[in-house]
């Protein structure tokens, strides 16, 4: 990374972009929100530059998480593909694994149709086995005969999945190479997704084919309207990519906006030497969850998207669909929360734009917790008479107060990710009430200190920048990347050479774009992670190693995790499935000291809160910005920004430190 | 307010004692060994109160559903409370006891909250193999429960002290693949012992009589929405019949036939005309029954109820002792799980399109489809290949019927082509839709699939275990029937339509060519 010029992060959200700057030689750090021109993110980030007063000249790195693939993807505005596949398996898409979404619903179509059509299915006559032995060689001919087909399809795009392609690849390239003559596009099942099961496969290398179009035109335009800056994209796996890797493998940011926040939660856990670390990112729709343990976010594989397949490395985030702006239902069955959701539009009823049906956000501003006097982000003004109106004809049907239904509503939504906190700590072998709640996002750092009780977490901490953390991951993120790739080798049948030319084949592709960006040996860091099951077993256990491999201390650290994962461990003998490896160039941005005020904590207002049903508390309001470093303040209390509020609840006390980090623990510490 | 607690601290509770069972259900599928664990997701947990009541469900699959609503009351008859304690795992696979059929095993922990007994954790999963006269425990010539594997009466395999190796050494010395047998059996422990854990937390924050006072009062709202929900559906009298293909061993067509009342919020399910029990592995337990009904209300009627104990106050189920749903206990079963219980479900369908057709698909692939290859895998172990293999979905009034899927009772996954390959030594030549075999209509069935199979290995053997070979899925409103099932064996230049219940031996280079049941259509074309 160069030194000069400004270290520029962006994040485009659904409503508004974000941007956080850092200036290392000074440490001087900007931060800017701006409403997001919707379909035109380049535009959005021009504006965001514009906003922070920055120019592209003046900019060194500019790294941005982008719902670009996401929402092509969602909203199924994704490209047209040609598929090329082993004869005889042409219909991979249509038969998938023949699972059904719903159980009961019968109205419901049982999963999305295929996304490649019969007409643009082509069989390739070919065939190589489990172990990569050529059963049928694909000829000359039959080669050519499908890039033709496939080119006077006038499709942009073609994927090619042929079966165990992972195992030998050769077939796939010699088709690679006729294609790149013929189409502008093409996805290799082995490149993207070097890993067994077909569906999976093909599923995941079509999907990227479906997007590379979209995304290869953005970042061409992008390159080209802000020339002068470095760019770089943050992909799914919490780390950032060079435009030409994103273009070639754009699927690779699926998950780039969430995981561009996880990415600043890693950081700040290792800065802070938290060893366990739950993020908690609640917004309007949904709420994310992620577990990042010694400052590392867990990754997984094999994720779904809109009812698609995305097998690509990823933070393991557990999305639920409960936010600020979730329905509160009742009927016959109880009360729920979401995942319908008033949306941003009329959103709430307490913001006054016509909502009437109540929310997780009516009830809070019926509590007291949002500031009638302030506006949200300086534009939304605050109903309080709304929010009761919409809660009002639920509190008459329960038969309680409307303050004991606001708490209620509370709890409810808390008890909804609870559960996803449960989720991502058990699933891991984690005992999620050891983990220290990292708050942020628009609703976030309001539900932290309840949450944190429901759950059994005894430290909360609102970062700084709580509000536009994802654009300030974008400048903390390492340059990273990440492949995983089959292996299906026995503890008792270990063939070591195999092995050694598998990682150090993965290790040179992995390598390649880091060198090319200049970058020698010595700044590179490799992780590497087996996935290791008993023989049997469909699930493998994420086991890291240290080069180079001891199979007997791989052995005894799976025996280990899967005793604290499952509960128990048997002395069988166990296989390898794959090899994960991580390539990463490590940022090293540091945030200096917040220039904070001295002095006591002066309240900006007192106002009656309610904490429990039986009296409200009087509670002082403070501003987040004008808080000394190193303060205390005694719950009940509140902590407001431009755009969002804490919630310190009796019993709990709120400090600050030097950094801008405000920690929130039960008791006077 | 009739029970005296708030709605929000039983909305808290019950998310708690979900996620209890969802934790459960992670332990099994993720961590055993059998293959239609792993692959397929054949499993399910549950919690019940003292009583034996259903309270969570993990993973919910129908087919589990009623019958576990039954496993821990019947269990309480055989064990009196008073011999549990705390730390007990009780294995046990009977079907008369709860039960389904021989390889779904339940391991059962009993609870102590306080000090007394409060609740259960169930874990069942599906054994890849549970005894008997043939690899993988579907034997198609049985005419007894004794040949179809051990029957495990309950048996405490589990105490606080530890495991109790003899007991556990002696099931295990009688079935095939031990080890693997081992693997299912530790997961299904840890399992219940992950449920025990998360109450105790539960109970630490809420204490006993709360979570009591919670589990009422979610008995009571379910049972209310299903009332509701029947209340929606117009009274009268439907009768419904539907078809098992033979009785086992090749025989005739049996009859399913339910008589359905709908009387107000009141839903009776009689299948007293049902044929008599038949020979082979077809017959079930009123469980199965039971659990088809569960299913069919819930899909016509109450997709979102929650199941538990209340869920089914609203319902009245018989079966006639002697016929194939309650044919006694020396009747074998295996087949009955998943191919008579679907026969149930189809038969409650036809009764329930004189009266709603427009909320029901036509008939779709309800069978599981079922190919067992056994024998040793690649890498030398014992090891069966269970595959089960979807068909097409009946049509909707708005909609086709999908293709390649799991329909009503079941829903497990295919295996991976190359998974296959890569475990056993089988090649997959073939997998691709079976093109027009979806029935005609306004709206077609969906497709069913052909998938090839060569084999590969000496001392293979196959089991087929499928419906809908004779009888085709049916059509609705006019709609066209789905093409049947077939399963085709050419050895040898020769070729060979399987039966739908056989065993046999296979050669190197036999290949069983399976196609998939389409849909039926909805509506004339």
């Amino acid at each position: 990374m160069p030194d000069s010029g400004w270290q520029v992060g962006i994040d485009i959200g659904g409503t508004f972009t974000d941007l956080v700057a850092l200036k290392p030689t000074t440490g001087e750090l900007r931060s800017i929100k701006v409403p997001t021109q919707r379909n035109d993110p380049v535009a959005s980030i021009k504006a965001a530059l514009a906003a922070a007063g920055l120019t592209a000249v003046e900019v060194g790195d500019l790294v941005h998480g982008t719902t670009l693939v996401t929402n092509a993807i969602v909203e199924d505005r994704v490209e047209p593909v040609v598929l090329i596949a082993t004869q005889g398996f042409e219909d991979v898409l249509d038969i998938g694994r023949a699972g059904r979404q719903h159980l009961y619903r019968l109205d419901l179509p049982p999963r999305r149709a295929a996304q490649v059509p019969p007409e643009r299915r082509i069989g390739l006559a070919e065939r190589v086995d489990y172990a990569g032995k050529v059963m049928q060689t694909a000829d000359a001919t039959a080669i050519a005969d499908a890039v033709g087909r496939a080119a006077a399809s006038g499709v942009e795009s073609v994927a090619v999945s042929l079966m165990h392609s992972y195992a030998n690849p050769a077939h796939e390239r010699a088709i690679g190479s006729a294609l790149k003559a013929a189409v502008p596009f093409v996805s290799l099942s082995h490149e993207v997704n070097p890993e067994t099961r077909e569906f999976e496969r093909t599923a995941t290398t079509v999907l990227n084919a479906s997007v590379m179009p979209i995304a290869a035109r953005y970042l061409d335009r992008l390159q080209r309207e802000i020339q002068g800056a470095s760019l770089h994209v943050m992909h799914s796996a919490g780390g950032m990519a060079s435009p030409e890797a994103a273009a070639h493998r754009p699927l690779a940011m699926a998950l780039s906006g969430p995981a561009a926040g996880v990415s600043a939660a890693q950081h700040i856990a290792a800065s802070l030497g938290l060893g366990k670390v739950l993020s908690f990112d609640m917004g309007g729709t949904t709420t994310d969850v992620c577990l990042v343990v010694n400052g590392a976010a867990e990754i997984s594989t094999d994720s779904k998207l809109a009812g698609r397949p995305v097998r690509q490395p990823m933070v393991a985030i557990e999305s639920i669909g409960a936010g600020g702006g979730s329905l509160v239902n009742l009927s016959t069955g109880g009360l729920s929360i979401g995942p319908e959701s008033a949306g941003a539009e009329p959103g709430p009823a307490a913001y006054g734009r016509g909502g009437t049906r109540p929310t997780v956000t009516d009830a809070n501003a019926v509590l007291g917790y949002l500031d009638p006097k302030r506006r949200l982000g300086g534009a939304i003004a605050l109903d309080v008479g709304a929010a009761e109106a919409a809660l009002a004809p639920l509190a008459k049907r329960l038969g309680v107060g409307i303050v004991e239904l606001a708490l209620g509503v509370q709890r409810v939504a808390n008890a909804t990710m609870v559960r996803a906190l449960a989720r991502v700590t058990v699933e891991r072998g984690v005992d999620g009430r050891q983990c220290t709640l990292l708050a942020f996002g628009g609703a976030g750092p309001m539900h932290a200190a309840h949450l944190a009780r429901e759950f059994g977490i005894a430290e909360i901490v609102v970062p700084r920048f709580s509000s536009a953390f994802s654009a300030l991951g974008c400048i903390v993120a390492d340059m990273s990347y990440t492949q995983q790739q089959a292996v299906r080798m026995l503890s008792t049948h270990w063939d070591a050479a195999r092995f050694a030319s598998l990682h150090d084949g993965m290790l040179g592709t992995l390598m390649e774009p880091l060198q090319r960006h200049g970058h020698g040996p010595d700044d590179i860091t490799v992780e590497r992670t087996a996935l290791v099951r008993y023989v049997g077993q469909s699930y493998a256990v994420e086991v890291p190693f240290a080069a180079p491999l001891d199979l007997e201390v791989l052995g005894r650290d799976f025996r280990k995790r899967h005793r604290e994962i499952y509960g128990y461990a048997t002395e069988e003998h166990w296989e390898m499935q794959s090899l994960r490896l991580r390539a990463l160039v490590a940022r090293r941005t540091k945030l200096g000291p917040l220039h904070a005020s001295d002095g006591e904590p002066k309240p900006t207002s007192v106002r009656l809160c309610w904490f429990e049903p039986s009296a409200p508390h009087q509670t002082p309001r403070f501003d987040r910005d004008r808080l000394p470093s190193g303060t205390r303040i005694a719950g009940p209390a509140i902590v407001e920004d431009a755009w969002s509020t804490i919630v310190v609840p009796p019993g709990y006390t709120l400090s600050s430190d030097a950094m801008g980090h405000l920690w929130i623990r039960e008791g006077k510490k | 307010m009739k029970n005296a607690i708030d709605p929000f601290t039983v909305e808290v509770i019950r998310h708690a004692l979900t996620a209890a069972a969802e934790e459960m259900s992670f332990v099994v599928m993720r961590s055993a060994r059998s293959p239609l664990l792993r692959e397929a997701g054949d499993l399910s947990s549950a919690i019940t109160d003292h009583k034996g009541d259903l309270i969570a469900q993990g993973r919910d699959i129908p087919i589990h559903l009623g019958v576990m609503s039954f496993t821990v009351k019947k269990f309480l008859e055989r064990v009196p409370a008073e011999r549990l304690k705390a730390g007990d795992v009780w294995f046990l696979n009977l079907p008369e006891v709860g039960g389904n059929h021989l390889p779904d095993v339940k391991a059962i922990r009993p609870i102590f909250l306080e000090g007394r007994l409060f609740a259960f954790a169930v874990s069942l999963a599906h054994w890849g193999d549970i005894g008997g006269a043939w690899a993988g425990s579907y034997f198609a010539a049985a005419t007894e429960t004794w040949q179809e594997g051990v029957r495990i009466p309950p048996l405490r395999l589990c105490t606080a002290e530890g495991i109790d190796e003899e007991k556990c050494s002696f099931l295990l010395a009688n079935l095939r693949g031990p080890a693997e047998r081992e693997g299912d059996l530790l997961a299904q422990i840890a399992a219940t012992r992950a449920a025990d854990g998360r109450l105790q937390r539960l109970c630490e924050e809420h204490g006993a009589a709360t979570i009591r006072a919670a589990l009422d009062r979610l008995d009571d709202l379910s049972e209310a929405q299903m009332r509701e929900a029947i209340a929606g559906l117009p009274d009268g009298t439907y009768d419904g019949e539907d078809f098992l293909d033979d009785d086992g061993p090749g025989g005739k067509p049996a009859a399913i036939r339910v008589r359905i009342e709908i009387k107000g919020e009141h839903a009776s399910f009689d299948f007293s005309a049902t044929d008599d029990a038949v020979a082979g592995p077809l017959n079930t337990t009123p469980f199965v029954a039971m659990a088809a009904v569960y299913y069919a209300i819930k899909a016509v009627a109450g997709p979102e109820i929650q199941p538990n104990g209340g869920c089914y106050r609203a319902l009245d189920v018989r079966t006639r002792p002697g016929s194939i749903l309650d044919p006694g206990i020396d009747k074998p079963v295996v087949g009955g799980n998943h191919e008579t219980s679907q026969r149930a479900v189809d038969a409650i369908m036809k009764a329930f399109a004189q009266a709603v057709p427009e909320r029901l698909t036509a008939g779709g692939s309800t069978t599981a489809g079922l190919l067992i290859f056994g024998g040793t895998r690649r890498d030398g172990a014992t090891g069966t290949f269970y595959e089960t293999h979807g068909g097409g979905e009946g049509a909707r009034a708005d909609r086709d019927g999908t293709p390649v899927v799991r329909v009503h009772l079941t829903n497990t996954m295919n295996t991976p082509a190359e998974i296959v390959e890569a475990e056993y030594r089988i090649h997959v030549e073939e997998q691709r839709l079976r093109r027009g075999s979806g029935g005609a209509g306004k709206h077609r069935g969906g497709e069913g699939m052909i998938r090839t199979y060569t084999v590969l290995g000496e001392g293979l053997t196959l089991t087929t275990m499928f419906e809908r070979r004779v009888v085709p899925p049916y059509g609705l409103q006019g709609g066209k029937s789905g093409a049947p099932f077939r399963v085709t064996l050419h050895r040898n230049g020769e070729s060979r339509e399987l039966l739908g219940k056989e065993n046999l031996a296979l050669v190197v280079g036999d290949r069983v060519v399976m196609e998939t049941s389409g849909g039926g259509g909805y509506g004339e074309a």
